[in-house]
């Protein structure tokens, strides 16, 4: 873990947002993301270090700065293959050192896992990681 | 557009064929098969589905027009002192929960739903009607049920105890009657503890050409006061092809001493570690 340089410091992006949690009451399609943020979301740029194509869970490795500006090794959880093929991802679309853009809710215990609401890939496509893992609740730009 | 790209109907119109073909070479026993074959027409069916109005498919929860969807599934009719303990479990399941500490579950040791939990289409589910036979597969976990039409179903006391049980079928007319028993005791929807004389009915058959409902019935002498009923529905999806799911790496893991889910992170000391 380290410190962000100002310039870094700089572009972190937080946002506070009024998240509805996913589904209260209702059963989850698969696990719960309860251990999420339910109304934090965190947006940041960097470099993907791991790209994990797997049932039950896709998984993003990537550097980028917490909420409180600090540099984490991130692991991102997406949805699965199934449901991320049929949101328009492909298995290819994600190669290591690619520069990504996410928005993401960060774990409640601190650690650096996070639930990916949605990705912006280095040509500007964006997608979402589907109806369960619940919508961005802050734009890319 | 139905999706009929797939050949369980041309596998039908074929086996007929050959029937009809044998018939002429093999007489009696071959006029038998003709026969049977004939009992099981094909009931349309076939394809694949999603769950309505839920999209668990991914897609979001948007409304799409349909029929009126079916009442939320009921608290189940335990015996008091079931029940008892069941609203105990779910308030604690409820409270970590919201504390952001969900308890670890059977997915988290990546095992499926089982019945009659399968038949809720987590993801999309394709209905396979071939002579003798109608099968069931649901995307998530590879799930694959097996309903052997015009059997008599084993009893519960001779089923060996499996995820999905050991299911008979036959067609009542325009509906498909369903009697599974043998489900293992560990294998629970909603947390519902049951005993080995579990039985669940169903009821499935299309309510116009393009939902399906499956009307469901699950009785269990030991632990419930009455039938614990419910039904749900299907919306077919033309042309979806079912993907594979292989729960591969599961990063999932028990905490503990909390027991709640967990999740494997990639190692944070350096960087640039990727795991896998």
């Amino acid at each position: 873990m380290f410190r962000l340089s100002a310039v870094g410091r700089a572009v972190v992006a937080v946002s506070f947002a009024l998240a509805l949690p996913w589904a209260a009451g209702t059963a989850f399609a698969h696990h719960s993301f309860a251990s999420y943020e339910p109304d934090l979301q965190i947006k940041f740029t960097g470099k993907v270090t791991h790209f994990q194509w797997t049932n039950p869970h896709v998984y993003i490795g990537m550097d980028g700065p917490d909420a409180k500006g600090e540099m984490r090794h991130w692991t991102i959880e997406c949805a699965n293959p199934g449901i991320l093929n049929r949101v328009g991802w492909t298995w290819n679309m994600i190669h290591e050192g690619d520069t990504i853009t996410v928005i993401v809710s960060p774990l409640r215990s601190g650690e650096a896992g996070a639930l990916l609401k949605a990705i912006r890939l280095a040509d500007g496509k964006t997608y979402s990681n589907g109806g369960p893992a619940g919508a961005a609740k802050i734009p890319f730009d | 557009m139905r999706n009929e790209a797939r050949s369980p109907i041309d596998g039908v119109v074929g086996l007929l064929a050959t029937s009809v073909a044998g018939l002429v070479l093999a007489g009696p026993v071959a006029a038998q098969q003709a026969a049977g074959a004939d009992k099981d027409p094909i009931h349309g069916l076939n394809g694949s589905w999603e769950r309505y109005p839920n999209r668990f498919s991914g897609l979001g929860s948007e409304a799409v027009e349909g029929p009126p969807p079916p009442e939320p599934i009921p608290e189940p009719p335990l015996k008091p002192e079931y029940l008892k303990d069941w609203k105990a479990e779910q308030a604690r399941i409820k409270k970590l929960t919201d504390q952001g500490l969900p308890p670890a579950n059977n997915y988290s040791a990546c095992l499926p739903d089982g019945m009659p939990a399968m038949m809720q289409a987590m993801f999309p589910m394709e209905v396979l009607e071939t002579p003798g036979q109608v099968t069931v597969i649901e995307e998530a976990f590879n799930q694959v049920r097996r309903i052997y039409l015009n059997e008599q179903l084993m009893a519960p006391k001779d089923a060996e105890p499996r995820f999905w049980g050991h299911s008979a079928g036959h067609w009542e007319g325009d509906t498909l009657v369903v009697e599974t028993v043998g489900v293992k005791d560990d294998v629970r929807f909603r947390n519902v503890p049951h005993s080995m004389d579990m039985r669940i009915a169903e009821r499935l058959r299309l309510s116009g050409k393009d939902f399906m409902t499956d009307e469901v019935t699950v009785t269990d002498p030991e632990y419930l006061t009455k039938p614990w009923k419910w039904t749900w529905m299907y919306r077919r999806w033309p042309g979806y092809k079912i993907q594979e799911y292989v729960c591969e790496d599961n990063r999932y893991y028990p905490d503990p001493d909390k027991g709640n889910q967990r999740l494997r992170l990639d190692d944070e000391s350096n960087e640039s570690t990727t795991e896998n």
